[in-house]
């Protein structure tokens, strides 16, 4: 086999200085001190938070269209992909009383309820959708008290896609791949949430 | 405010009642009663074995495994684990979703090194139903599940020096392993748990910025690299608690199916990515590191060094990115292989990561085995700390380098 | 009534010395180990954080007092005490400036060696009855490896006894006077006093009995609340005399190099000492934070094998030097 290998053996100290080791411990005692006095990587978490991408995989959120309508059609395309049955959908094909409302729009959906505690957050629901309705916030603080308060119907999920548009935009160009192309490119970038004051110091 | 709490435990018909027994189900697995070391006629003294309960719950046995240790004074005559703690049947799950949506569930079996475990799972599909891949995918597949194996091998090396005793080492490998994951989370939204190698390609394409990411990575990991070396690798005491510790012969490795860096360190140059070339790693340049001695520093020392070859191998893959799509354009929801079965091996971070999937003409998948490399590599712990004291059961198992996930799926 | 007087006011503020020092001591561990790891320490809780091990003793009090109903009442009571007393005591003699000082007796040295000695009963009271396998196990590590310890740092100690002649700690530091500090005369005393006097304090990389990864929590696992917070202490307090020791005895104590000690006002002789204990503090917490741990039998074998023969080198060239030179 046509393979290049590398046959490393440990050399022994050539006199007795190595043997003792000392300047390796020497060396290893070097690099914590000067850690000591370089910048901690420490970002000061509630007051600076991380701008997460615009892609990141978070909460849920159902995106309404111009006339402030969900977009969802209740085509059940993203509850046939979601790996962990965390979407339930009931349609509502029916009614003329609809038409005037929905024009262009057979279907809507009456519920549409999603587990986040089944979610595994995997995001194929998102690229499932046809209709750009269903989306992934960048919302991760998820904590709640009881198991029921986990359940995001369907007014609850616009509410979060409210909140987010307040904070992001030009999130409707998501799917634009120009818009991928003009993240800015800092390593670390951080948006203050308030006065971004640090809390005690370092 | 402060009272004593009493924990009542039901008096046990063993023999001392000075120490805890052991739960009964030690001694409902076979062969496995308390061996009596030592009797003496005249009294009633008999020296027994000390049986430690290394349990689920411990700080250093990386997830939850159980080990059920006997031991005379410090050293160690039987190793036991004891498996099943994180069992989440993802081989029953998996047959009861489409063979698209079997790939988020690989991710949480090797969490540390998920890319790899999408990867084995999209291959198997691919081959089942002669998909083919464009060639931008292949290479972004590559980088990304390089990028990983350096992100799981910096955890790995962390884990180490916090089980040997370096705390500080744990925290370096953890920064940079962040950088890392700054990088996926780029890519792909999440941070441990990717699936972002999907059926037919990748699931997004990757932006200017990841790109920049990476270079400034590859561009601060030799020096990062070269400071380990000196905290870590040089120091005596490091040198002592690993050198020759847990030596295995090929022999014995190969039998029980050890793979990855544990063979690597025995002496054999065996890489799936050489031995049968998959993807596009035929055009990159990148050696095996390989050592003789079969011990923990010898596995310490190849994980160190695989790094430095997947960065070598993520330079040249982003440098010759090609253009193109970056997944199969129509793709159908449901997959519907024709009937056959399919056996795919890769070389995950941990060994050899093998997915066995039966098709038979419908949309889900008739049986899908996940061949673990952790798994196969926990096989012989039993036989490698025989010998060995509580201090170097723990090194050990460190430089298996184990996943639960992985182990117990 | 006087001497009474007197002795319980000596030990409320020896105590409080002692107790604001060890908590100064374990903030001072969480933030160097922070800056150490390119991060921040506690700076949450009060400014800068130093109000964190306020808030950690006041949490430890509050908990749960959980005892194990096999353990051996009085000996799972009074291991944290001990743990914490022994250095405590030790305290009585150490001065800190030429006339602060509790108490200074002609063989200082003696009794706080055997103060530092009685530690180990703590822990084999701790380990024992706990009647828990992992206690019973750092504690058997513990009490090897401190046994072993104490003769190559009593060893290695005498040579600084034979060249002052004395015991008392007072009269050592007075003869370190025009610079002619004892880690000059000792430095192979002084770099085995201070790898002893690390082995004493269970500190890395020696801290076996209380090796996190390996045995959860060593001889401490069975303990939480108050008696976790004694331990916690115990501990700090113990190295805190340890580098005491090592500043007293070779470091000069509290005398200020190449100036006339004399007329210096005994402020200024505290602030010094202290200088020096917290250098040499934070030279312990360095190594700690630097080095793996030590195997068992490694360590053994360390102490046994390359300590006490070259603390048996160092007395015996200085035994004949100094016989020379008499």
């Amino acid at each position: 086999m046509a393979v290049s290998v590398k046959n490393i053996t440990v050399p022994r100290g050539k006199n007795w200085v190595d043997n003792t080791y000392i300047i390796p411990v020497i060396k290893g005692l070097i690099i914590t001190l000067r850690h000591m006095f370089k910048k901690p990587i420490v970002l000061y978490y509630p007051e600076n938070k991380k701008v997460l991408p615009p892609n990141y995989r978070g909460l849920h959120m159902l995106t309404r269209d111009e006339q402030g309508r969900e977009k969802c059609v209740a085509c059940e395309m993203c509850s046939t992909a979601c790996p962990a049955d965390c979407i339930r959908i009931v349609a509502n094909d029916s009614g003329d009383v609809w038409k005037d409302n929905f024009e262009n729009r057979e279907k809507h959906p009456i519920v549409f309820e999603i587990d986040e505690l089944r979610c595994i957050f995997c995001g194929m629901c998102v690229e499932a959708c046809p209709e750009d309705a269903i989306d992934m916030t960048d919302m991760h603080n998820l904590a709640d008290y009881t198991r029921q308060d986990f359940i995001y119907d369907k007014e609850r999920l616009l509410g979060v896609y409210d909140e987010y548009i307040k904070r992001h935009p030009d999130h409707a160009k998501r799917r634009d791949g120009e818009f991928k192309a003009m993240k800015n490119s800092s390593y670390f970038s951080v948006v203050s949430v308030e006065n971004a004051k640090k809390p005690g110091g370092h | 405010m402060s009272h004593d709490t009493q924990i009542k435990k039901e008096p046990s018909n063993l023999s001392s009642k000075q120490f805890r027994t052991d739960s009964p189900l030690i001694d409902q697995i076979p062969g496995r009663k308390r061996q009596i070391l030592r009797e003496s006629p005249e009294s009633e003294l008999k020296m027994e074995e000390f049986l430690l309960n290394v349990g689920p719950q411990h700080p250093s046995t990386h997830g939850v495994l159980r080990l059920v240790v006997a031991l005379e004074g410090e050293v160690i005559k039987r190793c036991d684990p004891d498996l099943g703690y994180l069992h989440r049947t993802f081989e029953k799950i998996s047959e009861s979703r489409s063979y698209q949506q079997i790939v988020p569930f690989t991710d949480r079996m090797d969490y540390l090194g998920s890319m790899n475990a999408n990867w084995g799972v999209a291959v198997a599909v691919e081959k089942l139903a002669k998909i083919e891949v464009p060639e931008r995918a292949e290479y972004l597949r590559v980088i990304v599940s390089e990028l990983n194996r350096i992100a799981s091998h910096l955890m790995w090396m962390g884990a180490f020096g916090a089980d040997i005793g370096a705390v500080t080492a744990f925290l370096y490998g953890f920064r940079e392993r962040e950088l890392i994951l700054d990088m996926f989370e780029e890519i792909c939204g999440s941070r441990l748990t990717y699936g972002y190698i999907r059926v037919g390609g990748v699931a997004e394409d990757i932006t200017p910025k990841f790109d920049k990411l990476v270079r400034e990575f590859l561009d601060i990991l030799p020096a990062k690299l070269e400071d380990y070396h000196n905290l870590i690798t040089g120091n005596p005491i490091f040198l002592e608690r690993t050198r020759g510790v847990g030596a295995i012969t090929l022999e014995e490795a190969i039998s029980y199916g050890v793979t990855g860096p544990m063979l690597k360190a025995c002496g054999m140059p065996w890489d799936l990515r050489k031995e049968e070339p998959y993807s596009v790693y035929p055009k990159f340049d990148f050696d095996i590191p390989v050592y003789y001695n079969g011990d923990c520093f010898d596995r310490f020392r190849v994980r160190m060094d695989e790094m430095v070859e997947s960065a070598k191998i993520v330079i040249q893959a982003l440098d010759g990115l090609p253009e193109g799509d970056y997944k199969v354009k129509k793709l159908a929801r449901n997959i519907k292989p024709p009937v056959g079965d399919v056996y795919v091996r890769q070389e995950a971070p941990r060994g050899e990561y093998g997915v066995y999937m039966e098709s038979d003409g419908s949309t889900k998948p008739n049986r899908v085995k996940y061949r673990t490399p952790s798994f196969s590599n926990l096989s012989i712990l039993p036989l490698m700390t025989v010998g060995w004291k509580i201090a170097d059961l723990v090194a050990i198992l460190g430089s298996v380098d184990i996943v639960l996930g992985d182990v117990d799926r | 009534m006087e001497i009474l007087l007197f002795g319980i006011i000596g030990v409320v503020v020896l105590f409080s010395v002692i107790a604001l020092n060890a908590l100064i001591l374990v903030y001072m561990e969480r933030k160097v180990s922070a800056w150490m790891q390119s991060r921040l320490g506690p700076n949450r809780v009060g400014p800068f954080g130093l109000f964190q091990t306020t808030a950690d003793i006041v949490k430890l009090i509050l908990k749960e007092n959980i005892r194990n109903d096999q353990s051996d009442k009085v000996i799972y009571f009074l291991a944290p005490i001990l743990a914490f007393v022994a250095p405590f005591a030790a305290f009585v003699t150490v001065p800190i400036a030429n006339t602060i000082g509790i108490r200074d007796l002609d063989m200082g040295a003696v009794y706080i060696f055997a103060l530092g000695s009685s530690v180990i009963f703590s822990i084999i009271w701790a380990g024992y009855g706990s009647n828990s396998r992992y206690a019973l196990i750092g504690a058997m590590r513990s009490a090897a490896q401190m046994v072993s310890y104490e003769v190559p740092m009593i060893t290695a100690v005498l040579g600084v006894f034979l060249i002052a002649g004395s015991l008392s700690m007072r009269e050592i530091v007075t003869m370190q006077a025009n610079q002619t500090w004892f880690i000059v005369y000792q430095p192979l005393g002084f770099i085995l006093f201070l790898i002893a006097g690390t082995a004493e304090a269970n500190r890395a990389p020696f801290d076996l009995p209380e090796a996190e990864s390996e045995l959860v929590a060593g001889f401490h696992t069975e303990y939480t609340g108050l008696k976790f917070a004694f331990f916690f202490l115990g501990e700090y307090a113990a190295m805190l005399v340890s580098c005491c020791l090592i500043v007293l005895l070779f470091l000069g104590g509290w005398l200020v190099p190449f100036v006339d000690n004399s007329i210096i006002p005994a402020w200024i002789h505290i602030t010094v000492f202290m200088i020096k204990v917290y250098l040499m503090i934070f030279l312990m917490m360095w190594f700690r934070w630097t080095f793996p741990r030590m195997r068992v039998d490694h360590l053994m074998g360390f102490g046994w094998k390359v300590l006490l023969p070259l603390a048996f080198i160092n007395l015996v060239a200085t035994g004949a030097v100094v016989l020379i030179l008499k």
